[in-house]
């Protein structure tokens, strides 16, 4: 007898080994005008799903898979993949494919869920100038200090590879490409961030990032011996304020590319080649607002979110994939809980070069998106 | 140039750090940190990136998932940390 209740209790005990899945997904539609030519399209949008295993108070294994279907296809990609222990209060270990701390956007900022808008800042994605994860191993803790706290991450990757003329996409040479799951010529890239929260009440976040690569050449090559230099600013600022009734959420990030020069011979048609000279320095920036009015007494007016968002990305002027472009975004957010929303936003980007169109490009983007975090 | 440019930043953001710790150092404001609640470091911490979650959202055993997951995602402090999921699990 005892030893059956003993049995019902146990199945009611949580196993030392916990696992759980969580993630996050998002559907919408989209609606585009570039420079005159109009499409639209609902899109199945993103399912992301996040496989958390606890094996004790100090040591899980997590990971998170990126299914995209926006292209018409279904595209798996690893987001992360790695092992963390905690080695004491002040120090835990990551190893294998991590989330870079460069800035925080990518890091913290990028589920649907969480990003207040339903695309990333210009200077992230395909064509980002930043490192968004990589594989490697990194130390990170926080401690207090004073009233506020600080926290940090010191990181050394695989580097980052120079793209050239003899690789797959020649007019993007000089471009670096970060996510890397062998390095290219056996020289890492080594990168820390250190955040500041200097108020008790956290509201307030000031970060500084550097990362740094002595070689992002293909050994054996002539490029072999350029290197890179990266920083960031990161600024939050997330308070419910009385005085406005409502939440304010400030994010901002600005970050620096420098990559030593040296000519591209280009192919740009058969037997027609280029030299490219070009100081190799890429910027970004974004800045963000939102604000939320949580303390009206309308459970309605109280679920809404109006959000605001300009971005810039530069790339190096005469460079295959010279970019100066500008965004403005604006949306109003309905909050369904506190993990799900509806955003409507609507979407300006000018400027020229990139992907989309040679030239000159206008692009006005609606967007109406319902992302889930679960 | 660069090198310079280099030691430059790293200036300026120590001086920020000593800047904000000189202030932040004043005996009152360092024990009414120490004394923060558990469900006050929930209400300022969650919300820097998403919604602040209700603790019935999840039972003991995920939230001690969760909490090593947030910990280390989130940068949170050691004390931090316990505090917040110990107020989680206390109130769900």
């Amino acid at each position: 007898m005892v030893f059956n209740l003993q049995a019902q209790q146990n199945d009611f005990k949580s196993s030392n080994n916990q696992f759980m899945i969580r993630g996050f997904g998002d559907v919408g539609f989209n609606s585009f005008n570039l420079n005159g030519d109009k499409s639209s399209s609902f899109n199945a949008g993103g399912f992301s799903p996040i496989f958390l295993f606890k094996q004790s108070d100090r040591l899980m294994f997590e990971s998170e898979l990126e299914m995209d279907m926006s292209t018409g296809s279904l595209d798996i990609g690893l987001e992360y993949a790695d092992i963390m222990y905690v080695l004491n209060d002040y120090v835990t270990v990551r190893a294998g494919k991590f989330l870079v701390p460069f800035g925080t956007f990518m890091e913290r900022l990028h589920p649907s869920w969480v990003n207040r808008m339903p695309t990333k800042p210009l200077g992230f994605g395909h064509d980002g100038i930043a490192p968004m994860s990589g594989v490697g191993v990194e130390l990170r803790g926080a401690f207090r200090i004073g009233s506020g706290t600080m926290n940090y991450s010191v990181y050394t990757t695989n580097g980052p590879t120079l793209k050239t003329p003899n690789g797959e996409e020649p007019m993007e040479s000089g471009m670096l490409m970060f996510d890397n799951l062998k390095d290219n010529n056996n020289n890492r890239a080594f990168g820390t961030r250190i955040g500041l929260l200097p108020f008790s009440d956290s509201s307030t976040e000031i970060g500084f990032s550097y990362y740094a690569a002595g070689n992002v050449g293909t050994k054996e090559t002539a490029y072999e011996n350029i290197g890179a230099k990266l920083f960031a600013f990161d600024f939050s600022f997330v308070k419910q304020l009385p005085e406005i009734g409502g939440i304010v959420d400030i994010k901002s990030q600005y970050a620096k590319s420098t990559i030593d020069n040296i000519t591209y011979t280009v192919e740009e048609e058969p037997g027609v080649f280029e030299d490219l000279n070009f100081n190799n320095v890429s910027s970004s920036y974004y800045g963000q607002l939102s604000y939320r009015p949580t303390m009206s007494g309308n459970s309605f007016i109280k679920n809404l979110e109006f959000v605001g968002r300009y971005s810039k990305l530069e790339t190096p002027v005469g460079s295959g994939f010279a970019t100066n472009k500008k965004e403005f975004s604006f949306g109003l957010n309905y909050w369904l809980s506190w993990h799900s929303l509806i955003k409507l936003n609507y979407q300006n980007i000018t400027g020229e070069g990139g992907h989309d169109v040679v030239g000159k490009i206008n692009e006005k983007a609606l967007f109406l998106n319902w992302a889930i975090g679960f | 140039m660069k090198t310079l440019k280099i030691i430059g930043f790293a200036a300026v953001v120590i001086s920020i750090i000593a800047a904000f710790t000189l202030q932040s150092c004043s005996s009152e404001k360092v024990a009414a940190y120490k004394n923060k609640s558990g469900a006050q470091l929930w209400g300022e911490n969650c919300i820097r990136c998403h919604n602040i979650p209700s603790p019935a959202s999840f039972n003991d055993t995920d939230w001690s998932t969760i909490q090593l997951h947030m910990r280390v995602r989130a940068n949170l402090s050691k004390e931090q940390s316990d505090k917040i999921f110990e107020f989680l699990k206390s109130a769900n």
